[in-house]
């Protein structure tokens, strides 16, 4: 993908391979340096808690580049989001359960499930679109859900899967730090293909069907070919997270991936900003530390004790008002708000970007 | 030996004759203008040929390849390149990208490659940036390289519609009415860059065209249709003096 020129002076392209260079300035580096720091530092200062929810954070970010990559880039409405997570988070625990398979096989194995999903799952996108597409998505996800639920009790274990903590290299990955930096390092990887393949041709396809199918085709795209391949690639990367949501929790029920999961990562995608892996990225942070927020808001008020049984009921209306806020008001979402924030900054003291300069 | 070979071509939309026994070739190198009045299905041919509508009955040859159901991208893959009547770009992507896109089926690399940017990929890639920006060059657009192209005017969005068919490296360009929505100025550029690409590349072009002046200036021949149907063909004084010709685009004195 190519980018626009940033906005530093003295800063100039002396080659194309500047156009695709990932950290262009010294600002940009010296920033990536500060956020590196915090985020190593981050687990050695902050309590469990916030530990655990900057893991949940990592955990969430792959799905949301997943589905960015899918519903944001490619054009193609999925709701079989929470479908694909269990599909990845029970065939490690099945596996784990099963074979007593080790983490390295377990995972790439939950990658080939979700990249077969994938293919069954975008099938319908050949024929359908919008709508139509998102139904038949559903109807997978009820689907999985079902065959998860149906191993749980044919096997006996109703209340859940249980996977111990996995080991690897002879060290067993079970302190919540140790769980971060895993975490931190898959969400980076996750975000890296995804950069990859957006500055490749496949991103580019990707973008070219999302405008206009027919034009893409006829300008020698393989539309079906492209779409399977944005389906298998985001379920692959979906079912991994789910996995590895496994291991994390240590247990696998199918109640955890309801309905509601999937409108979670579609208002990941949609609150981020729609078409920008950074909207993926800011999405995720948002929409997991909001119920958070909307606890502690609650807590601090007066008679919060009254107030403690209806803050689940708060939550779910809070979240859909923030929704619809974003689609009225902000419709690049929080990475339009970013944009025009840094913008102020580099402009300033003046408002607006010059007339016909390029952007 | 014509490179581009249509015979007999009908289209039909249920009770609708669109098209009816349609034929021509295109001869190597020729710039071949096709035109008629609104609604006489020029760019139907197009269509058939770049194969997103399948004709009732035909047949359409490219370099001695039955084109006829191939999907589209095969046919762009096969070196026929087009452009369309409103541009269709792709508008949030940069004109260095919609370039890129358009040159897709020039690109060898796979998603695996792609997904770690190997340096086959960062090669690939840089190759045909470069292949791009002379393209880029060729028609003039340096100024709007990373512009978002929906946010740009019109006829410089036409013109990223015509670099973009370049893009391709075609062997044959189906060009559907270049000039609709330019001005007078962009008119005369793209006139220019007609005849460079005729005369510098060779590249034959089927040539849809509302401008009779530009098509009588530049059109090596001429081929007139009327409600589906082929009512003159030939050089552009014999054509446009046809009282077929005259009629159909102006009516007759009762």
């Amino acid at each position: 993908m190519s980018k626009p020129l940033p906005s530093a002076s003295g800063h100039f392209r002396r080659s194309y391979a500047d156009e695709f260079r990932l950290i262009e300035t010294r600002f940009a580096k010296a920033m990536t340096l500060v956020f590196a720091v915090f985020l190593i530092g981050f687990p050695f200062v902050a309590s469990p808690f916030y530990v655990d929810l900057a893991t949940q954070v990592f955990l969430a970010s792959i799905g949301a580049l997943a589905l960015m990559l899918l519903t944001g880039i490619a054009g193609q409405i999925s709701l079989g989001h929470a479908g694909l997570l269990a599909a990845g988070a029970f065939t490690a625990g099945i596996l784990y359960k099963e074979t007593a398979a080790p983490f390295w096989i377990t995972i790439p194995a939950s990658a080939v499930t979700g990249a077969v999903l994938g293919i069954v799952f975008g099938l319908p996108s050949l024929r359908l679109r919008g709508l139509y597409l998102a139904v038949s998505t559903l109807a997978l996800h009820f689907v999985v859900v079902y065959l998860g639920g149906e191993y749980e009790t044919r096997r006996g274990y109703s209340t859940g899967i249980l996977v111990d903590p996995p080991v690897v290299f002879g060290f067993e990955i079970y302190s919540p730090r140790i769980w971060y930096f895993v975490l931190a390092a898959a969400a980076g990887i996750a975000l890296l293909v995804s950069i990859n393949l957006m500055r490749s041709r496949s991103g580019r396809a990707w973008r070219a069907i999302h405008s206009n199918e027919t034009v893409a085709e006829a300008l020698g795209i393989d539309m079906a070919r492209y779409k399977l391949l944005a389906f298998v690639i985001s379920s692959a990367m979906t079912s991994v997270a789910g996995a590895l949501f496994a291991y994390y929790r240590g247990f696998v029920s199918i109640e955890a991936f309801s309905l509601y999961l999937t409108i979670q990562y579609v208002a990941m995608i949609i609150i981020g900003g729609m078409g920008n892996l950074l909207g993926a990225l800011l999405g995720a942070v948002f929409v997991t530390l909001f119920p958070y927020l909307i606890e502690g808001l609650m807590s601090a008020l007066p008679g919060a004790d009254r107030l403690a049984g209806s803050v689940f009921a708060v939550n779910y209306a809070a979240f859909g008002f923030v929704m619809i806020l974003f689609l009225v008001f902000e419709p690049q979402g929080l990475v339009g708000i970013w944009r025009r924030v840094r913008n102020y900054f580099l402009l300033w003291p003046f408002k607006h970007k010059a007339l016909g300069g390029s952007s | 030996m014509a490179e581009l070979d249509v015979s007999g071509l009908v289209l039909r939309f249920g009770g609708l004759q669109v098209l009816d026994g349609v034929s021509f070739s295109v001869a190597p190198g020729e710039l071949f203008a096709l035109i008629g009045p609104n609604g006489a299905g020029k760019t139907s041919v197009l269509n058939c040929i770049s194969g997103i509508y399948r004709p009732s009955a035909g047949s359409i040859r490219f370099d001695g390849r039955d084109l006829i159901g191939l999907k589209p991208h095969s046919i762009a893959r096969a070196g026929l390149a087009r452009t369309f009547q409103h541009g269709e770009m792709f508008r949030d992507m940069s004109v260095v990208d919609n370039l890129l896109a358009g040159r897709h089926a020039r690109f060898k690399t796979n998603p695996f490659a792609e997904a770690l940017f190997l340096p086959t990929v960062r090669r690939a890639e840089l190759a045909h940036r470069e292949a791009v920006e002379r393209i880029i060059e060729f028609v003039e657009l340096e100024r709007y390289r990373h512009a978002p192209v929906g946010g740009l005017p019109f006829g410089i969005q036409k013109l990223a519609g015509f670099a973009r068919a370049l893009a391709l490296e075609p062997k044959f360009l189906l060009l559907d009415e270049p000039s609709a929505g330019l001005n007078r100025d962009e008119r005369e550029d793209l006139a220019r860059f007609l005849l460079r690409v005729k005369h510098d590349l060779g590249l034959p072009m089927i040539w849809i065209e509302h401008d009779m002046q530009m098509v009588s200036d530049l059109a090596d021949r001429l081929h007139v249709l009327d409600y589906g149907r082929t009512i003159a063909s030939g050089g552009p004084e014999d054509v446009l003096n046809d009282p077929a010709v005259v009629s159909a685009y102006l009516g007759t004195v009762e």
